[in-house]
C-alpha cells in the first residue's frame, strides 16, 4: 500500500471517529442542556405521588348499643390474562375460580382469554375467608383488592331508617344519606416520594393529612321493639291483605321515636335488586288523609276554648245533615250525643259542628300549632309535609271536612306526634330518631336533647282528652280491640276513603289507629296505618289489633308497669270533665 | 535474562498522555462505581468498589506485562490464545453459569470469568497475526474468507450464550482489521453493503426479547415500566443532571433505584455520571476517551510494522465501538445492549482484557518506528 492511500484511509477513519464523538456530544448537550423540562418534570411526576388515605365509614348503633351498620372489609378478585395465556393453566383456573365462586367458568373462561389485558374483575364483594380459600389454591395471574362493603347485619330490620350507602361508600337513604358527612369522616392526603419499586421514601414525605375515620351514628330506636313491631306489620299485612302498612313507637315525654316500620320493606344489603315503592319509609313520606282520628286535633282545640264541656249535647241529626246544602253523614246513626261520645262514637256531624264553633281561623291555627302542614325535621331525607290549605283556599264545606280528617293530608310521624303532646301535657316535641354521634376518639360531637316545638293545648285540657280517649277503647268505643289487659289505652280509630280518580272510593281504604298508654300517665304513643286492608277496612278492626300486640310487647319490654287498680281510668258511661 | 536497563529505557518510551488518561479514567469509575452502590453510612465501602480495586491491580499488572512483552512473541502465539478462547467459550455452554438467563460466566479456579470477554482479545490477535503475516496476499479474496472465518467461530460461540451485544463487536472488529490491513475498498464496500443488506434479515434470528428492546428504542411508551423502562430512565437521569449536575452521591434516580441497581455501576454507569456531574462531567469523560482512543490510533499510525498497527489499531477500535455503543445507549441513540463502558463499568474480566489490549497498544508504541 502506498503511503498516499494510506493517509486517505488514516484520514477517513478520524473523520468517522470524530463524527461520532461530535454526535454524542450534541446528543448529551442536548439532553444536559437543552428544553428538556419535560424530562425534568418526569422525573418529580414518576416519584413524586399523592395517596388519598381512604377512611372506614362510621358505625350505626341501635339506642342499646346494637350494631345496625358497618364496614366489612371483603375482596374483589380479578385476574391478569397476560399472565395467565403465558402459563397455559387458563381453562383449569376457570373452573376452579367458578367452582369456587358459584360462577360458569365459561363467563371465567372468557375474562382470561382477552388479549393484552392485565386486569379482569372476575367477582366482587366476596367475603374473607372465600378470597382465603381462592389464594392457598396458589394460581398465578389470581389477585385481590381489599375493598370495604357496607354491612348491615340485621337485614332488612330497620331499613327505612338505616337506609343504605351504595357501592362507593356515598350514604344514599335514610340516616346513611342523612348523616353522610359524619359517617363517611374525611379521607386523609398524603404527598410523599416514592423509589424505584414504588415504595415510599418515608424522608421526603411532604404533606400529610391524617385522615379522620368516620363517626359513630347512635339512633334512639330499639332494635328489639322494632322487631316486634315489624312482625306485627307483617302479620297485619297478611292477614288483611293490605298493600302497605307503617307504624311508629315514640316515647311521649322526650319525643324519641323508638320504633319506625315501613311495609313493604328491603334488605339494604341487597338494595340494588330493591323497588323504590319498598325502600319508600311510608311513615314520612307517604301523605294520606287521616280520617276520624283527625277528630282528636278538633275536640282538644274546642275544649281548650272552653266552648263546650265534655258533657255538652251535641245534635248530630240522626246520621244526615245538610251543611251548605251539602250531605254529612255518620257511620251509624246518632240522635243527641255528649261531647265524648263524640269522640267515642266518632260522629262526623258532631265533630263538625264543634268545629263551627271554633270558626275556620283557629281550627287552622290549633292544626298549625299541632305540627299539620309543616315536615317536623325528622332529619331524615324524604319527610313529607303533608297538605293544610291556608283558610283563604278552603271552600263553603272545607271546615266540616277537615274536621273528620278529609281534605288535609297528614304523616303518620305528625299524627303520632300530635296524640304525643295530648299524653305529654300539651307540649309538642320535636320528634327525633338521632340519640349522639361519637366520632372516632370517642368524642361525642352531637347530642340530641328533648326540645319542645309548641304548646298547642292547656295542661288540663290535654289530660281531660288523655280521659276522654279511654272512653274511646272500653265497651261501646270504636277502638275496643286496641284494649291491653292491665293498662288504660287511650286512642283514636281512623277509616279513611282513598280518594280514587277524583272522588272518594267505597272498597279503597286507609285504616289507621293511634293509642297513648298508659293513659293516666303516657310513656308511649303508637300509630299503626294500614293501606287498603281487605275485606275487613276500618281502624277498628284492621289497626286497633296491630297497635295492642305493638303496645303491649313495647310496655313489657320497656318494663312500664300499670297504674295501680285504684287510679287507673275507667269511666264507662260517665263523662270526664276538666 | 532480566534486564533492568532495557526495561527502565522501555518504560520511558511509554505513552503517558496516554497512560494519564485512563489512570483518570479508571479513577472516574471507581468514585461513581462507589456512588452507584452506596446504601448507607454504616458500610461505606461497598464490596463492588473493593472488587473493582482489586481487578484495577491486576489489570495493572496485565498492561505492564503486555507492555513490556514484545508483540511478535505475542502474535506467535497467537494461534494457541485463539484455541484456548474457543475452548473456553464451548466450556461455558456447557458449564457455564447462568445469570439473567445467560451462560456467560465460567467458574474458573473460584474466579468467575466471562470468555467472551477474553474470546474479543483472542479473535483481535489471531486476526493480526493473520493479515500482519508480511508475505499474505491482501488482494485475495480468500484472505477475506479466512478472516471472516476466524471471526465467525466466537461469533457463533458468543450468540449461542446468548450475547448478541459482545458478540457483535466481532463484527467492527473484523472489519477494521481489513480496513487496516489494507484489503482493497471494493471487498471492504462490498462486505459492508451485504451486512446493511442482510440487517433486516437478522430480525428474524432475534430473540423476542432482543426485538422488544429494539422496538422500545424507536417507542418507547410502548412498554414504559419493563422494557423501556431503563431507556428512559436513563434519559431522564442525564437530563435531569443539568449543566454541572445533581452533585456526587446526590442523584435521585441512582439513588432511589429508578436506574435498576443491577446495572447502575455496570451498563449504565455513564448515566450516574452525567446525573451526578451534570454535563460537565460526561463532557470530561468523553474529552477523556477523545484522549486515550487518539493515542491509541497515534500508536498505530507510528508502528513499526504491519503487525503492530493491526493489534494497535483493532484494539484501538474495540474501546471505541465500546465507549460509542454504551454511551449512545445511555443517551438513547442505540438500542440497549448490555455493553459495559471501558475503565469505567464494573466487571474483572473486562476490566483485566481492557488493560491488556492497551498494554498490547503500548508494546507497539514502545517499539514504535523512529521519527
Amino acid at each position: 500500500m502506498t503511503e498516499g492511500r494510506q493517509m486517505v484511509r488514516i484520514a477517513l477513519v478520524a473523520a468517522v471517529t470524530l463524527a461520532a464523538w461530535a454526535g454524542l456530544g450534541v446528543r448529551l448537550a442536548y439532553l444536559h442542556l437543552g428544553e428538556n423540562t419535560h424530562l425534568r418534570d418526569r422525573v418529580e411526576n414518576i416519584r413524586r405521588i399523592e395517596k388519598e388515605i381512604l377512611v372506614g365509614r362510621g358505625r350505626i348503633f341501635d339506642r342499646n348499643e346494637n350494631l345496625m351498620a358497618m364496614d366489612l372489609s371483603v375482596k374483589h378478585v380479578f385476574v391478569d390474562p397476560v399472565r395467565i395465556q403465558e402459563n397455559g393453566y387458563g381453562g383449569f383456573i376457570a373452573n376452579q375460580l367458578g367452582r369456587l365462586l358459584n360462577l360458569s367458568p365459561a363467563t371465567i373462561a372468557s375474562k382470561i382469554e382477552r388479549t393484552g389485558r392485565r386486569h379482569e374483575y372476575v367477582a366482587k364483594y366476596i367475603p374473607e375467608d372465600k378470597a382465603r380459600e381462592i389464594d392457598q389454591l396458589g394460581f398465578n395471574g389470581v389477585h385481590f383488592e381489599d375493598v370495604s362493603a357496607r354491612y348491615y347485619p340485621r337485614g332488612s330490620l330497620m331499613s327505612h331508617v338505616l337506609g343504605f350507602s351504595n357501592l362507593e361508600g356515598v350514604g344514599s337513604a335514610g340516616v346513611e344519606l342523612r348523616y353522610d358527612r359524619y359517617l363517611r369522616g374525611v379521607p386523609g392526603l398524603r404527598i410523599t416520594e416514592v423509589d424505584g419499586h414504588r415504595r415510599e421514601v418515608y424522608l421526603r414525605r411532604g404533606v400529610d393529612i391524617r385522615p379522620q375515620e368516620g363517626a359513630d351514628v347512635h339512633l334512639t330506636l330499639d332494635q328489639h321493639i322494632q322487631y316486634f313491631t315489624e312482625r306485627t306489620l307483617d302479620k297485619t299485612m297478611e292477614e288483611h291483605n293490605a298493600l302497605g302498612a307503617w307504624a311508629i313507637v315514640q316515647e311521649i315525654k322526650t319525643g324519641r321515636i323508638l320504633a319506625m316500620a315501613s311495609r313493604p320493606a328491603f334488605d339494604p344489603n341487597e338494595f340494588r335488586y330493591s323497588q323504590p315503592e319498598e325502600r319508600r319509609n311510608r311513615t314520612i313520606a307517604y301523605t294520606y288523609e287521616p280520617g276520624s282520628t283527625f277528630k282528636v286535633a278538633i275536640i282538644a282545640a274546642v275544649l281548650n276554648e272552653h266552648l263546650v264541656n265534655p258533657g255538652d249535647l251535641i245534635d248530630c241529626e240522626n246520621g244526615m245533615w245538610l251543611y251548605n246544602r251539602r250531605p254529612l253523614r255518620d257511620y251509624h246513626a246518632y240522635g243527641k250525643l255528649t261531647v265524648a261520645d263524640v269522640l267515642k262514637k266518632s260522629s262526623n256531624i258532631g265533630t263538625a259542628k264543634l268545629a263551627m264553633m271554633l270558626g275556620e281561623e283557629r281550627v287552622y291555627e290549633y292544626l298549625r300549632n299541632f305540627g299539620f302542614g309543616t315536615a317536623a325535621d325528622l332529619e331524615l331525607p324524604g319527610e313529607e309535609a303533608g297538605i293544610l290549605h291556608p283558610t283563604r283556599n278552603w271552600s263553603a264545606i272545607s271546615l266540616s271536612r277537615i274536621a273528620m280528617g278529609h281534605e288535609v293530608a297528614v304523616t303518620a310521624l305528625q299524627m303520632v306526634n300530635m296524640l304525643s303532646a295530648i299524653g305529654n301535657n300539651g307540649f309538642l316535641m320535636k320528634p327525633r330518631i338521632i340519640d349522639r354521634i361519637v366520632n372516632a376518639e370517642g368524642e361525642e360531637i352531637y347530642r340530641s336533647e328533648a326540645e319542645a316545638l309548641s304548646r298547642p293545648i292547656r295542661g288540663e285540657t290535654a289530660r281531660l282528652m288523655c280521659k276522654m280517649l279511654t272512653r274511646v277503647t272500653e265497651e261501646g268505643g270504636t277502638g275496643r280491640k286496641a284494649k291491653i289487659d292491665g293498662y288504660t289505652v287511650g286512642g283514636k280509630t281512623g277509616t279513611a276513603q282513598k280518594p280514587k280518580d277524583g272522588s272518594y272510593s267505597d272498597s279503597a281504604n286507609i285504616a289507621s289507629f293511634m293509642g297513648l298508654v298508659p293513659a293516666e300517665d303516657p310513656q308511649i304513643a303508637v300509630i299503626v296505618v294500614v293501606d287498603e286492608p281487605q275485606p275487613l277496612h276500618t281502624g277498628g278492626a284492621v289497626a286497633a289489633p296491630a297497635f295492642r300486640d305493638i303496645a303491649e310487647q313495647s310496655l313489657r319490654y320497656l318494663d312500664i308497669p300499670p297504674v295501680p287498680a285504684e287510679l287507673a281510668y275507667h269511666f264507662g258511661d260517665e263523662v270526664p270533665e276538666f | 535474562m532480566f534486564d533492568l536497563q532495557r526495561m527502565i529505557r522501555m518504560l520511558r518510551r511509554l505513552d503517558w498522555v496516554f497512560i494519564l488518561s485512563v489512570i483518570l479514567l479508571i479513577l472516574v469509575g471507581i468514585v461513581f462505581i462507589y456512588s452507584a452502590t452506596y446504601r448507607s453510612a454504616e458500610n461505606p465501602m461497598t464490596e463492588l468498589t473493593r472488587k473493582q480495586l482489586v481487578w484495577v491491580m491486576v489489570g495493572t499488572g496485565c498492561f505492564l506485562l503486555a507492555a513490556l512483552t514484545n508483540y511478535d512473541f505475542v502474535a506467535g502465539q497467537a494461534f494457541w490464545l485463539y484455541s484456548a478462547c474457543l475452548v473456553l467459550l464451548v466450556l461455558v455452554l456447557f458449564f457455564g453459569i447462568r445469570i439473567y438467563g445467560a451462560y456467560r460466566w465460567l467458574n474458573l479456579f473460584g474466579f468467575q470469568i466471562q470468555p467472551s470477554e477474553f474470546a474479543k482479545l483472542g479473535t483481535l490477535v489471531a486476526l493480526a497475526h493473520y493479515l500482519g503475516t508480511p508475505s499474505r496476499d491482501l488482494r485475495h479474496p480468500a484472505t477475506v474468507g479466512a478472516c471472516l472465518l476466524i471471526t465467525a467461530i466466537p461469533f457463533v460461540l458468543i450468540l449461542q450464550q446468548p450475547d448478541l451485544g459482545t458478540a457483535m463487536m466481532l463484527a467492527p472488529l473484523v472489519f477494521i482489521m481489513m480496513y487496516v490491513a489494507g484489503v482493497p475498498m471494493v471487498y471492504l464496500l462490498v462486505l459492508g453493503g451485504l451486512a446493511l443488506l442482510s440487517a433486516p434479515l437478522g430480525w428474524f434470528v432475534l430473540d423476542d426479547y432482543q426485538k422488544e428492546r429494539i422496538m422500545v428504542f424507536f417507542d418507547p411508551g410502548r412498554d414504559p415500566l419493563g422494557a423501556g423502562w431503563n431507556k428512559i430512565q436513563s434519559e431522564i437521569a442525564v437530563g435531569s443532571g443539568g449543566w454541572d449536575g445533581k452533585g456526587y452521591m446526590m442523584g435521585t434516580q441512582n439513588i432511589l433505584g429508578f436506574l435498576p441497581r443491577t446495572v447502575a455501576p455496570t451498563d449504565f454507569i455513564f448515566s450516574v455520571i452525567a446525573e451526578e456531574s451534570g454535563f460537565v462531567g460526561s463532557a470530561v469523560v468523553l474529552g477523556l476517551y477523545v484522549v486515550m482512543i487518539g493515542c491509541g490510533m497515534r500508536a498505530a499510525v507510528r508502528a513499526r510494522d504491519r503487525l503492530g498497527r493491526l493489534l494497535a489499531a483493532g484494539m484501538t477500535g474495540l474501546l471505541f465501538c465500546h465507549m460509542f455503543v454504551n454511551v449512545a445507549m445511555t443517551v438513547g441513540l442505540m438500542p440497549i445492549t448490555g455493553l459495559p463502558l471501558p475503565l469505567i463499568s464494573y466487571g474483572g474480566s473486562f476490566m483485566i482484557c481492557t488493560m491488556t489490549g492497551l498494554g498490547l497498544i503500548q508494546s507497539v508504541y514502545i517499539r514504535r518506528q523512529p521519527r
